[in-house]
């Protein structure tokens, strides 16, 4: 009995003293990122599993939790997380890794956000009136918040900096290679109906038109009557739908039946072990979809 | 051709020095024109970031019905062209902060920048408006067998005390028909960077009520933080929602029986969270001690001077609340909490009038919650189950009575009530709700005049049907089926509900 009781009490205080930069991620693509930049250096948690709406969590202890213990808090930003992000970090009650701190890192505010300046009117949805939050399906962009993030990992740990650099530079060296070959591939691609403005970034990346959204307004689900009249609008065109794994497939799949277009279902994050080459390989997917549409 | 040119530059670079020497007027007239040049450059570039920014953000304000591609190729090149590119070094901060800030972005709405570090701030919506402020709109239309009479006979016939007969019930009493509940206004920002700040103002029929209006500390170290002012507790599971939290239109029994509402006070809190393998929160509270269920306190007055006088904080309470880590789809929340109140008061019905009592009470109680989420969009699938059971001991003493008799005579009431519940997504945005609520199991008072006494329980049967088109927008429509008990035997009535609830402004976010 005494043992245990000691076993439990060396668990319990002995456990959280670890070497490793403790990097809080929000979803599972952020988390991509820190353990690409962070290498063995840091330990990634991830809040949001891949499977999940991010704006649509609710906030659980678990997450207080790892937030308590975070030294890095990564967070896509642009309110995507302001559902239960800002809960979880007030009752985390660790100092470091709230906003304005070293130990917050917001990927969107190292970026250029499109979209960005929409009335703040919610009439019209789920309405992000600082951009279109959804950066990290963007390689390009993830390679500038690469680079931002191994300054920050250096202001915690000095002595790695330049590893956390290389990494970096590794990491918009590996997009700068795939690009030509994604661009490529979607060259002369008709357009693509999207379900969520969440492939906005990649479609302007590769120079595809977007024709239109499932949803009538940003996070309003559609009504027959809106999938009928974006039927009417796209009727004759050449196209793909493009939704993900968490979005209700019923729309997508009325109006592939309408069109005669192919609908795909694909995920929004890598998994949540996911490295860079994962992340990669989920961007090819996306690609090898938007390349059907022709 | 070659030989002019040169001799030319020769002429020019012996000119020079005497252009400088002699004539320091026109060069001032040079540097005027750079300048001005420079400053031209810089407002096209700035027309250009500007043009930029509008093309980019033309894809969302386009109408959907347009005929053209909503993101044109075009607006594709542009955009990549105002990526840092890969070949900058990372090295240089000034690339990585330039990047999200245009020339247009007034500096002093720019989150604070750190050197070398990029942008630390967030971006969001709320950062803009200094504090974030929301209002929550509230409706019910009510209606019940008993003539809107249910929650009065409630507190009398159960012998629960003071409980909601007296004073303001938290989003309680409703007349039969239309009742605007209250109409809460949240405001909260940063203080400094030492306090965060939130204010809750409620309008109701009563007029202006400060809610909630607290301080919380923002960087005290070791997982602790204080909280201090009006706040709901943090006993219990329920205690601390706001009446739009709620899965339900009115509040459980135990609540409403128990603590009159919920338990609000005036104090401070301090709390812990260990960096345990572990989720575990503890807290502590040193409250006013005003609550009419746990810790009446009416004073001594020209009409009563036999109450006896006590100086707050009269109330202190504990909590504790732990949570196994259950992986992304299930939540497991488990609590445990109690209080004691110095000093309680109440008016307890005599044989002629009204008799004083004093003397004081504690309570303690459990709180569970599970909750599933279902991968599916728009809370599809989505399980809540939660339950609490509350105790609660007054031990008072008849100072003020007709009967002289009586003075001095021992009243102890043990008291509780539990509810337990689930709330089940059925299909995108529609939640259905389903509620069993009890308060007396114990319900004995105990006289030294008459001796024990053991009063009925009350039983209470709840269905509810909610739509939620956006996070920001709800209708409800409940159903109550109940037994009351009345002189002696047992009778049941009926409660209507039907509900809507707004929220607008800051996006809110809720604890768990």
């Amino acid at each position: 009995m005494y043992k245990l009781l000691l076993a439990f009490l060396l668990a319990v205080f002995v456990a959280p003293a670890q070497a490793a930069i403790n990097v809080v991620a929000t979803t599972s693509s952020m988390g991509m990122l820190a353990r690409t930049v962070g290498g063995d250096a840091v330990k990634v948690t991830v809040l949001a599993p891949p499977d999940r709406d991010a704006h649509y969590l609710q906030a659980k202890p678990s997450m207080m939790l790892a937030l308590r213990r975070a030294d890095l808090l990564m967070a896509v930003g642009a309110d995507l997380e302001i559902g239960w992000l800002p809960a979880a970090l007030q009752s985390a009650g660790n100092p470091r890794v709230l906003p304005g701190k070293p130990g917050y890192f917001e990927a969107a505010s190292q970026v250029s956000l499109i979209e960005k300046g929409e009335a703040a009117d919610r009439a019209r949805g789920d309405v992000h009136p600082m951009g279109n939050p959804h950066v990290y399906l963007d390689p390009q962009r993830m390679a500038t918040i690469g680079k931002a993030l191994a300054q920050r990992l250096s202001a915690v740990d000095p002595e790695q900096a330049a590893t956390f650099q290389r990494n970096a530079q590794a990491f918009a060296g590996q997009v700068a290679a795939h690009l030509p070959q994604w661009r490529d591939k979607s060259r002369g691609v008709k357009g693509v109906v999207l379900n969520h403005k969440d492939g906005n970034y990649l479609m302007t990346l590769l120079g595809v038109p977007v024709l239109g959204y499932v949803e009538p307004l940003p996070g309003i689900p559609p009504s027959a009557q809106y999938l009928s009249s974006l039927v009417g609008r796209l009727k004759g065109r050449q196209g793909v739908i493009l939704y993900t794994v968490f979005q209700p497939a019923q729309g997508p799949n009325f109006l592939a039946q309408r069109l005669g277009w192919k609908a795909f279902r694909l995920p929004l994050e890598p998994a949540l072990d996911a490295d860079a080459k994962a992340y990669f390989a989920l961007i090819d997917q996306w690609v090898n979809a938007v390349a059907q549409a022709r | 051709m070659q030989f002019k040119l040169l001799a030319g530059a020769a002429a020019l670079s012996l000119h020079t020095p005497l252009l400088l020497a002699d004539d320091s007027a026109s060069l001032q007239k040079l540097i005027e024109q750079v300048q001005k040049l420079e400053a031209r450059s810089a407002r096209q570039e700035a027309e250009i970031n500007r043009l930029r920014t509008e093309l980019s953000a033309r894809p969302a304000s386009a109408p959907q019905t347009q005929q053209e591609p909503v993101s044109s190729p075009q607006t594709g090149s542009f955009d990549q062209s105002t990526q840092t590119p890969a070949s900058i070094p990372a090295a240089d901060p000034a690339t990585v902060s330039q990047s999200a800030t245009g020339p247009l972005d007034a500096p002093g709405l720019q989150p604070l920048n750190l050197p070398g570090l990029g942008q630390t701030g967030t971006t969001t919506a709320a950062t803009a408006f200094n504090p974030a402020l929301s209002v929550i709109l509230d409706g019910v239309y009510y209606h019940d067998d008993r003539q809107g009479g249910v929650s009065d006979r409630l507190a009398e016939s159960l012998g629960f005390g003071a409980g909601t007969s007296e004073g303001h019930a938290h989003g309680g009493e409703l007349k039969q028909g239309f009742n605007l509940r209250e109409t809460e206004l949240a405001f909260s920002a940063s203080v400094d960077p030492y306090l965060d700040a939130l204010a809750i103002l409620a309008v109701g029929e009563e007029g202006l009520e400060v809610e909630e209006a607290y301080g919380r500390t923002r960087s005290l170290p070791w997982g602790l933080q204080l909280k201090f002012g009006r706040f709901f507790s943090d006993i219990g599971y329920m205690n601390r929602q706001h009446p739009h939290q709620w899965d339900f239109v009115d509040q459980a029994l135990p609540y409403q029986l128990l603590f009159g509402g919920s338990l609000r006070e005036t104090g401070l809190q301090l709390s812990w969270l260990p960096a345990w393998p572990f989720y575990a929160r503890f807290g502590v509270e040193a409250l006013q001690g005003e609550n009419n269920g746990v810790a009446s306190y009416l004073g001594p007055d020209e009409d009563h001077p036999a109450f006896s006088d006590k100086a707050g904080p009269r109330l202190f309470t504990a909590f504790a609340k732990f949570s196994p880590d259950l992986g992304y789809s299930h939540a497991l929340q488990a609590g445990v909490f109690g209080g004691r109140a110095l000093k309680h008061q109440e008016f307890q019905p005599g044989a002629t009038d009204d008799e004083a009592l004093d003397g004081d009470s504690w309570f303690a109680g459990t709180d569970w919650v599970y909750k599933y989420d279902d991968p599916r969009a728009f809370g599809q699938g989505d399980i809540t189950l939660q339950g609490e059971y509350i105790y609660r001991r007054k031990d008072l003493r008849v100072v003020d009575s007709t009967d002289l008799a009586r003075l001095g005579l021992g009243h102890e009431a043990a008291q509780d009530g539990l509810y337990v519940q689930g709330v089940y997504g059925f299909a995108p945005r529609w939640t259905t709700g389903l509620r069993f609520d009890t308060a007396g199991l114990i319900n004995q008072v105990n006289e030294t005049g008459p001796g024990e006494q053991s009063l009925a329980s009350i039983q209470r049967y709840t269905a509810n049907l909610t739509w939620n088109p956006t996070e920001f927008s709800r209708l409800r429509l409940q159903y109550n089926i109940g037994r009351l008990p009345l002189d002696g035997s047992k009778e049941s009535f009926n409660q209507v509900y039907l509900q809507y609830q707004f929220s607008l402004g800051a996006h809110g976010a809720h604890a768990f």
